[in-house]
């Protein structure tokens, strides 16, 4: 017992002589800094009537923190009084994105490493000789033990200049510029329920784990209670303990990989998670359900003009199969398989644009003209063979195997491409937030559900049965068909007119004509037990031929079929297409900015502003800031902007763009080039 | 064997009493100020119900620190102190430093403190075990507490407006602390019932 007592009191003792000596071994060297403040500038000769962009850096020496804007429970944040001359002004003291540090249950919201804060410095018209800049600067510093308030006076001249920046300082300053926080688009909604706050941010595009959320306003929420990040579509959530009623509240949510994002929130809604038990299968339920409206989707393309003729005349064929379970199986998995596998072909095309930076949409092989073309021939074709010119195994009825099966499936999928717009717009909407997994699943769907009917059929007898007989009345009927498949036919003529003007147009019919003859003339072969021959083949190849000589103007190369041509944005990109006194349509997006992406999709990505600006010859650069690259960031500082979206506009010659609204309408976008 | 069982044990018990106190509710103004009971320099106990019928003050005290210092080198804490004891008020100073970390003192030791600054609180409390602290909500040092004769929460926060570690800053600054005990005695509402604290954070063990 005693022994007990005996080494309680040594390890008592010991412990106290230990902390003590550590807590020594910490204090900063007489008269050396915990962390040492200085004073650069990124232009060493800044040009009178602009800007400087100057930093405050820190360099803590090992174990030491200095504070953010707002310290947390405990500390202090910076502060600094400049002196300057008269005419000078400089900014507000900015903040690169903090850690939380929890010292003893105790939350501090601090820096670790080497850090500065960017101030910029306005420099009026008419300044000449040397700058003198001056400031007094105080900061605490603390370790997890100690705190030393420390200050100084920050000093630095620098003489009027040209204002050029040397590339070693603007790489050091690129660093700072980075670890900022990226200003989010939107503002997002808090609330406070059952003592817990509730923090709802447009965020899309991110992995909500990991997230951290710093109020800049004290008294917004418990500093030192677990933060729990979940998502609820493209909102990421934060939820914690509260610490008073719902306010507006602003502040820094930095991610799991160190990005941090600049937002503000006002007392509103904030939406359940999207599941309970975290990301993953939030996920997987987003995705379940859009699996299920690709399905339906797929279900009702069957309905629609371009796809019942051929499944129609598909399932009546099967019919006539009679009862062969096997076969009528095997068609029907095949007529399946086809679906799913054009579906996938076309989704995994339009995501691999994606991928390469395209702002390729669902539809996107109709936004190229020759694909619209060899698409109005193919109808015209299957028109008049429904109206029975000519025969044809696969979708004439005669046929069997699995193989053709497979081609009328896929053929199915991609004639339905035009009508799947309306009805898939939402579905392929999710497209955006999923990985590309997800994706995939939603396309296995939308072939699924064309295929649906058909594969029900096939294993399902009874139905099969209730079709009606096959007789004389099925070739009337075959001919009724023929007139929805004429109107698809129509509509695509339609599209190719809008494309390439009328020109195009009177060339894609002229070809259906061709077409058509070659067609009717193998008809006639085959009514008398002859193959075809040059009467066919010499028209048909010409009519393909003539898509050769559709106009050019924007008929898009096979590699870009967005409808804007936009290119990477670069400076040097933007001064060329200046030099060659073309307009320049400048736009700024981010995948985390959900203004940007409504934009994109309700007006940029638009037909009717690509043609307009395929006529005025406008030149479409895009410059994405996803990842915070540091030559848009200073662009956009240049341009007096500090996030996205940014809508930009040089007409021929003039070196300052027009700066369109942040909700832009097709209208504001085609009226640009009148 | 049994010497690092009994650490052990030492250990856990603090841990266990730091984790009971966190999952109280957190202390708010005019809500009523949990009773505690803490050893003061002397080896005498303190409770907070033993002064129930009279206003009490708490002072959470850490003599490393410069926001600290600040106070006690301007003479404004002591001066604080002096005009508390005037109006008949319980000053109780708490000392929530670990054993081992910047600040903790033993009985002695706080004693030395108090006659070198000529300090004169009601009493010194030692919260090495930081419970009382926790209880409270203290994170900083210097954080303040007053606390009504009906022993509810009348303030909490910051000891003045000037979160520096100057001492020409006392001189400017409103004395939260004061101005409340004037309020209180006057027959009104304290006007400004909390504040934001400054300082360095409370030295807990965990």
């Amino acid at each position: 017992m005693t022994k007990a007592v005996f080494g309680r009191l040594l390890m008592f003792l010991f412990a106290l002589l230990a902390g003590d000596a550590a807590a020594h071994a910490q204090l900063p060297t007489p008269g050396r800094n915990a962390i040492a403040a200085a004073l650069v500038a990124e232009g060493s000769a800044p040009r009178a009537g602009g800007t400087v962009q100057l930093a405050v850096t820190m360099q803590p020496q090992p174990g030491w923190h200095g504070y953010w804007m707002n310290p947390g429970e405990a500390g202090v944040p910076p502060r600094i009084s400049w002196t300057l001359p008269p005419g000078l002004r400089a900014g507000t003291m900015q903040f690169p994105t903090p850690k939380p540090l929890l010292i003893s249950g105790i939350m501090n919201y601090v820096y670790e490493g080497p850090y500065a804060h960017l101030v910029t410095l306005h420099v009026p018209p008419g300044v000449t000789g040397t700058i003198p800049l001056r400031a007094h600067f105080q900061w605490l510093a603390c370790t997890d033990e100690v705190c030393v308030p420390e200050e100084g006076k920050l000093a630095l001249d620098l003489p009027v200049g040209d204002g050029a920046v040397d590339p070693v300082r603007r790489a050091e300053f690129d660093r700072y510029r980075a670890a900022l926080p990226l200003p989010l688009d939107r503002a997002g909604t808090s609330a406070v329920t059952d003592g817990r706050f509730r923090l709802a941010l447009p965020l899309p595009g991110v992995d909500a784990a990991g997230a951290y959320f710093f109020p800049a306003e004290d008294g917004r929420l418990s500093y030192s209670a677990a933060q729990v990040p979940s998502r609820a579509g493209d909102l990421l959530l934060i939820e914690t303990g509260a610490e008073g009623a719902a306010q507006p509240v602003s502040g820094v949510l930095r991610l799991a990989d160190g990005r941090g994002f600049a937002v503000r929130a006002e007392p509103g809604a904030v939406p359940r998670a999207d599941a309970q038990g975290g990301l993953g299968t939030g996920i997987l339920a987003i995705t379940a359900l859009a699996f299920l409206g690709a399905v339906l989707g797929g279900l009702l393309l069957n309905i629609m003009p371009c796809v019942f003729p051929i499944l129609s005349l598909k399932a009546l064929s099967l019919a006539r199969a009679g009862g062969d379970e096997r076969s009528a199986r095997a068609e029907a998995l095949g007529y399946t398989a086809g679906a799913v596998a054009m579906a996938v072909l076309l989704g995994g095309l339009l995501l691999a644009l994606r991928a390469g930076g395209e702002a390729a949409g669902w539809a996107f092989q109709l936004q190229n003209p020759p694909v619209v073309f060899a698409l109005l021939l193919l109808t015209v074709a299957i028109t008049l063979n429904l109206a029975g010119l000519f025969e044809l195994p696969t979708l004439g009825g005669q046929f069997a195997g699995e193989g053709n099966a497979f081609a009328t499936g896929a053929l199915a999928t991609f004639v339905a491409t035009p009508c799947t717009g309306p009805f898939m717009g939402a579905a392929l909407g999710a497209l955006l937030v999923l990985p590309a997994a997800a994706a995939v699943a939603i396309f296995v769907g939308l072939g699924l559900g064309l295929a649906l009917p058909f594969l029900l059929l096939g294993f399902v007898p009874a139905l099969r049965r209730r079709l009606p007989k096959p007789g004389p009345w099925l070739e009337r009927f075959r001919r009724v068909l023929a007139l929805p498949m004429a109107a698809t036919a129509v509509a695509l003529a339609w599209v190719l007119g809008r494309q390439v003007g009328v020109d195009g147009m009177a060339l894609g019919l002229a070809a259906a004509v061709l077409l058509a003859a070659a067609l009717w003339a193998w008809g006639v072969r085959q009514r008398n037990g002859a193959s075809a021959r040059w009467t066919t083949w010499v028209p048909a190849a010409l009519a393909v031929a003539l898509v050769a000589a559709l106009p050019r103007g924007g008929a898009a190369p096979a590699s870009t079929v967005t409808p804007l041509l936009a290119e990477r944005f670069s400076e040097a990109r933007l001064a060329q297409l200046q030099n060659e006194r073309r307009p320049v349509f400048v736009y700024f997006t981010a995948d985390w900015c959900v203004s940007c992406k409504v934009n994109e999709k309700t007006s940029i990505d638009r037909p009717q502003v690509a043609a307009a600006f395929r006529r005025a010859n406008v030149a479409t650069l895009v410059g994405d800031w996803t990842n915070a690259d540091p030559e848009i960031g200073r662009f956009l500082a240049g341009q007096g902007r500090t996030g996205v979206p940014l809508y930009l506009y040089y007409r021929p010659g003039s070196q300052t763009p027009e700066v369109l609204p942040q909700v832009l309408t097709p209208g504001r976008l085609t009226a640009l080039t009148t | 064997m049994r010497f690092v069982l009994a650490s052990v044990t030492a250990f856990a018990s603090i841990t266990a009493a730091a984790a009971t106190a966190q999952s109280v509710p957190a202390p708010q103004v005019g809500a009523a100020a949990r009773d505690f009971r803490l050893t003061d320099s002397n080896g005498r106990n303190h409770s907070l119900a033993q002064y129930r019928g009279k206003t009490v003050v708490l002072e959470w005290n850490n003599p490393g620190c410069p926001y600290v210092q600040k106070h006690y080198n301007s003479g404004n804490m002591q001066r604080s102190q002096a005009a508390a004891r005037e109006r008949g008020v319980v000053w109780l100073t708490v000392n929530s430093g670990a054993p081992g970390k910047q600040g903790h003192m033993t009985g002695a030791q706080a004693n030395g403190f108090l006659t070198e600054q000529k300090a004169t609180p009601a009493a010194y409390l030692l919260d090495a075990r930081g419970v009382v602290g926790k209880a409270y909500a203290a994170t900083t040092t210097p954080e303040m507490l007053v606390i009504t004769p009906a022993g509810r929460i009348a303030y909490m926060g910051a000891i003045d407006d000037k979160p520096t570690s100057k001492v020409e800053d006392v001189p400017g600054a409103r004395n939260h602390v004061l101005a409340a005990l004037d309020e209180l005695r006057a027959g009104k509402a304290v006007s400004v019932a909390k504040t934001r604290s400054y300082g360095c954070s409370v030295k807990y063990a965990t």
